[in-house]
């Protein structure tokens, strides 16, 4: 890469950067309560909420990782990438009863509304925080990672570096602003993926001719080895597929676990309070899936477009499957380079401080409440910052000298958030014959079988991923327990959010 | 159409569809998971659209019963097209696309799309009316002043 083109780039990070903490900074006077600072609660219309949930959701992984696993076993990740459906099932699931809780309640984070439905149970709640936190701690890490290496390689500086000074400042305005800042600032950072992957998408077309082109050059080119290289890529027949090479199973779990899942990620379900109405919802799915399609759709089509240019010789194959976005922007020209590093920072930079708002709002509000800590509410805005600052700081270090520690976080991600949440808001909100013990033994199960295989050689006799039997056991037992168990007392305010 | 007093059945049934589809894929039978995985998310659909346990006809037909419609048709032809060329170079394609991946394209992602996210758009009122929502919010802030 020419030196004017890191420039470029650099440039156009460090521009983005900068914005993103402006608008933080300037975020910060509207973050004057607990509900505003914690959860944007009832504050914001359609787009920003859209485009905050789509830059939440697609992480530095969906851009970077996805094409690469894409390249390498073909199409079941497409389900997984293509899921623009599973917002309006979001909110149609369980969107009015959310935001509701809005109303009967002061509800700031996602341990109030366990809080109401559960009259306070701190066992729930202990159970619920651990296991979103491990989650959210995972996705923090793995976003400092991927977006200081990204920076770090191209200016040739010390990760640690890179990691300082993009992450510091996140943490800096996230800790002032909360979630007002991380909202707003994410809906920005969601703009520039949506522009990236429109222009991208438009180019993979002109290059390629379309699905059509990459299917004829892989057929007419099955194996292709690189002259200079020496890597060797077989075009299996079935990688086009609707199933790639994977077991099936794969694709089994890539479709409902991120469809049907995507109601217990975090950054979904306090979007849903965040909306000033939940009339606005329908409009903020919408932005959502149309945004989330553009974003998709351009990992979709960087794996696609570099499988084309393997095939028809025009690059060598790949040495490091992850390379593929890069690959297809390094061939495209100065233009796309510049896109895909922005977009690859916006996902890092949205993710992360989505994360990290949940992170510091768990460990210093739900956790601590859950284990009998009293912090007095005006003093509950200055201990979270605090707390912001601090895991901010331990996550830059950590995620950037332990790439053991990251690969370890890694492992708890989507799935385990789907496990933690489910028996909670999903069965708890939408079935009144759930009870606080079938939920304990629900979170309980969640949280002993995400660490578990981590601690011991445990693992389930089954070759589908563990985060999808943990999820569907818990579940199983959070209603078959209820169902033993003695009939609930509802309190009126969880009665007539469940009626509406 | 009121469900109100088969919330306990339905909910009986997604904890039986959670373990069956783990087992299926286990196995081997990942299509039928899949098809399985259309009605546990229709269930969940059901419970949460309805308003005190009535779900309107009109939302149940447009968008849930079609989308449910097109992603079980989507899973069975990606499902007969992926054994037919499986191990070999298709003989056709469907506008480009590997015909075992073209129900993924057409009925699952853009399906998907134009049924639930267009849907819910298009008839907000039957999930949820202003009316029903300043009734909700009459009551909480009452409950809230007692």
């Amino acid at each position: 890469m020419s030196t004017g083109t890191i420039a470029l780039i650099l440039s156009f990070s460090i521009a983005m950067v900068v914005v993103s903490f402006l608008i933080g900074i300037w975020a910060k006077k509207k973050a004057t309560s607990a509900q505003a600072y914690f959860g944007a609660t009832g504050m914001f219309g359609p787009v920003a909420v859209g485009l905050s949930s789509m830059a939440g959701i697609a992480s530095a992984f969906a851009i970077v990782g996805v094409p690469g696993i894409i390249y390498s076993t073909g199409n079941p990740m497409t389900f997984w990438m293509l899921s623009g459906a599973a917002f309006a099932m979001s909110y149609i699931i369980l969107g009015k009863r959310m935001r509701a809780m809005a109303e009967v309640a002061p509800i700031s984070s996602l341990g109030d509304v366990c809080d109401v439905r559960f009259n306070n149970n701190k066992l729930i709640k202990a159970c619920m925080s651990i296991i979103i936190c491990l989650g959210c701690v995972g996705y923090l890490a793995a976003q400092i990672s991927a977006g200081s290496a990204l920076i770090a390689n191209l200016v040739n500086i010390k990760p640690i570096v890179a990691g300082l000074i993009i992450f510091g400042l996140l943490t800096v305005y996230t800790a002032l602003s909360g979630e007002v800042g991380g909202l707003l600032s994410q809906a920005f950072q969601g703009a520039i993926m949506v522009f990236a992957g429109l222009v991208l998408i438009i180019a993979f077309f002109a290059v390629t001719g379309g699905f059509g082109g990459v299917l004829e050059a892989v057929a007419a080119n099955p194996t292709v080895t690189g002259a200079t290289n020496g890597v060797t890529k077989e075009f299996n027949p079935n990688l086009l597929g609707a199933w790639g090479t994977y077991p099936g199973g794969i694709s089994l779990t890539w479709m409902l676990i991120p469809i049907l899942g995507c109601v217990g990620q975090p950054q979904v379900l306090t979007r849903m309070y965040a909306v000033k109405n939940p009339k606005d919802l329908p409009k903020a799915g919408l932005v959502t899936a149309i945004t989330h399609t553009i974003v998709g759709f351009l990992a979709v089509c960087a794996a696609y477009g570099a499988m084309y240019l393997v095939a028809t010789g025009k690059i060598e194959p790949l040495a490091k499957a992850d390379t593929a976005i890069y690959a297809f922007a390094d061939y495209l020209g100065i233009w796309a380079q510049l896109l895909v590093y922005a977009a690859v920072l916006a996902a890092a930079l949205s993710s992360a401080s989505m994360f990290l708002t949940s992170s510091a709002t768990l460990l210093s509000k739900d956790l601590t409440s859950a284990v009998g800590i009293k912090i007095a509410p005006e003093k509950q805005i200055g201990v979270t910052r605090v707390f912001m600052f601090i895991l901010g700081a331990i996550a830059i270090v950590v995620s950037i000298y332990s790439s053991e520690m990251v690969a370890l976080l890694g492992t708890f991600g989507w799935g385990t958030l789907v496990s933690g949440t489910f028996p909670v808001f999903v069965v708890g909100l939408l079935w009144k014959r759930c009870n606080e013990t079938g939920t304990l033994v629900g979170v309980a199960y969640s949280l002993i079988f995400n660490i578990l295989p981590l601690v011991t050689s445990f693992k389930y006799p089954s070759t589908l991923p563990a985060y999808f039997i943990t999820s569907a056991i818990a579940v199983a037992l959070t209603v078959i327990v209820s169902l033993i168990t003695k009939k609930p007392e509802l309190n009126k305010e969880t009665e007539l959010v469940m009626d509406l | 159409m009121n469900i109100k007093n088969k919330e306990t059945p339905i909910w009986v049934l997604i904890a039986i569809l959670w373990v069956v589809i783990i087992f299926l894929g286990t196995k081997g039978h990942f299509v039928i998971g899949m098809c399985l995985g259309v009605l546990l998310m229709f269930l969940h659909m059901l419970l949460g659209v309805a308003k005190n346990g009535v779900v309107s006809k009109k939302f149940l037909f447009y968008p849930m019963i079609i989308w449910a419609v097109l992603w079980l048709v989507s899973f069975i032809l990606s499902g007969y097209w992926g054994t037919m060329f499986d191990g070999v170079m298709p003989s056709f394609t469907i506008l480009g696309f590997h015909p075992s991946f073209a129900p993924t394209v057409f009925l699952y992602w853009l399906g998907g799309q134009l049924t639930l996210n267009l849907g819910l758009y298009l008839l907000p009122d039957e999930w949820l009316s202003d009316a029903e929502w300043k009734e909700f919010c009459d009551k909480a802030h009452a409950l809230k002043n007692k």
